[in-house]
């Protein structure tokens, strides 16, 4: 397997078990009516790309691939800016 | 109850449309809740960032495994977004709504012509020789695989940051802005241009849909059926849009745009 196909392989198994999660949660928390639920269901759900760019970005750190690595590490940046905007509201 | 599936339904349209496109599909839910559905438009916008993540994360699983996602394009385009998203807080201070709708129903019009108008030219190469750069890459269809290179990518940055704009003003994930760009003029395959904006779309929808949430908007239960909804809808039009012909797929795109174009004038007037 090429190291390119690795890396694709990776970020769809995260997406694919953030998906899980969440639709799990969501769809426990509407049969029950419980809030709580369907509150870490929409938690999970925002993460999940954010833990596709934290797994891009080291996937391309590990390969040495810096120039992508830095344009990666602004992209995580830029999410960890928009969650200390929401935390300050 | 009711209300419920049709939720679910909502989500299911737009997810299907959504991920065969690759948009988000917040430029077709947005407008079906509040109007067809009564939905208060800041509540109908936060449900939307949260099902544009399903629907673009699920998306880009079958992607993914396809190999039709530009993932070093991806992040290229994914920093102009974020400084659009940036931008398009601040310019939403300074356009009126009214002006905002004509301007966007103005360029969704422009690109739908333009999208049309090209829809019998391909971007692909059938020559294995040729090197695609270091942004471009290869398509498999079929039997055969294609090569093709990114041109303008000036353009196609300055359409990601336009992208980013919109998706902070009307809280759009910005794929039907992107998508057309990069395919008529970065010379992109539509299915690679669809797939890799599916794949930045839930980052740039994550970035705000955090900051809505913090505020309250995100209204549970809706929002959970929505995203529901959306989720399967997201994976069968994922796996269909590699049934139909990239011709197909551009035409039909002109078509979203149009009725896009259309919704956003009549709002102008």
């Amino acid at each position: 397997v090429k190291p390119e196909a690795r890396l694709d392989r990776t970020i769809e198994a995260v997406l694919a078990s953030g998906l899980l999660v969440s639709a799990a949660l969501l769809l426990l928390g509407l049969l029950t009516g419980r809030e709580p639920l369907l509150r870490l269901g929409v938690l999970a759900l925002m993460v999940t790309p954010a833990a596709r760019v934290a797994v891009v970005t080291l996937g391309l750190l590990l390969r040495r691939d810096f120039l992508f690595a830095l344009v990666s590490l602004w992209i995580v940046a830029v999410l960890a800016s928009s969650l200390l905007v929401a935390l300050r509201s | 109850v009711t209300s419920t599936s049709l939720l679910l339904l909502s989500g299911a349209a737009t997810g299907l449309v959504g991920s065969m496109l690759g948009l988000g599909g917040g430029v077709l839910l947005v407008p079906l809740l509040t109007l067809a559905l009564g939905v208060p438009i800041r509540t109908a916008i936060a449900a939307s960032l949260m099902s544009v993540i399903a629907s673009s994360s699920a998306s880009a699983t079958v992607n993914l495994r396809r190999g039709l996602v530009n993932v070093r394009l991806g992040l290229v385009l994914e920093v102009a977004t974020s400084v659009g998203g940036l931008a398009g807080g601040v310019a939403a201070s300074l356009l009126s709504e009214r002006q905002l709708h004509a301007a966007f129903g103005l360029t969704m019009a422009t690109m739908g012509v333009v999208m049309a108008a090209r829809s019998k030219r391909r971007n692909v190469i059938p020559d294995l020789r040729v090197d695609p750069g270091r942004l471009g890459g290869t398509l498999q269809e079929g039997e055969t695989t294609f090569v093709y290179r990114v041109r303008h990518l000036p353009f196609g940055l300055g359409a990601s940051l336009a992208a980013g704009a919109i998706s902070g003003l009307l809280g759009v994930g910005g794929g039907i802005v992107k998508v057309p760009v990069l395919n008529t003029f970065c010379g992109i395959p539509i299915r690679v241009a669809a797939a890799t904006s599916t794949f930045m779309i839930g980052v740039t929808a994550a970035a705000s849909a955090v900051i809505y949430y913090a505020r309250g908007d995100v209204a549970l239960p809706l929002t959970a059926a929505v995203c529901l909804g959306a989720l399967p809808a997201s994976l069968l039009g994922a796996r269909l849009a590699d049934r139909i012909q990239a011709r197909a797929l551009k035409v039909f795109m002109a078509a979203v745009l149009s009725a896009v174009a259309l919704q956003m004038g009549l709002r102008a007037l």
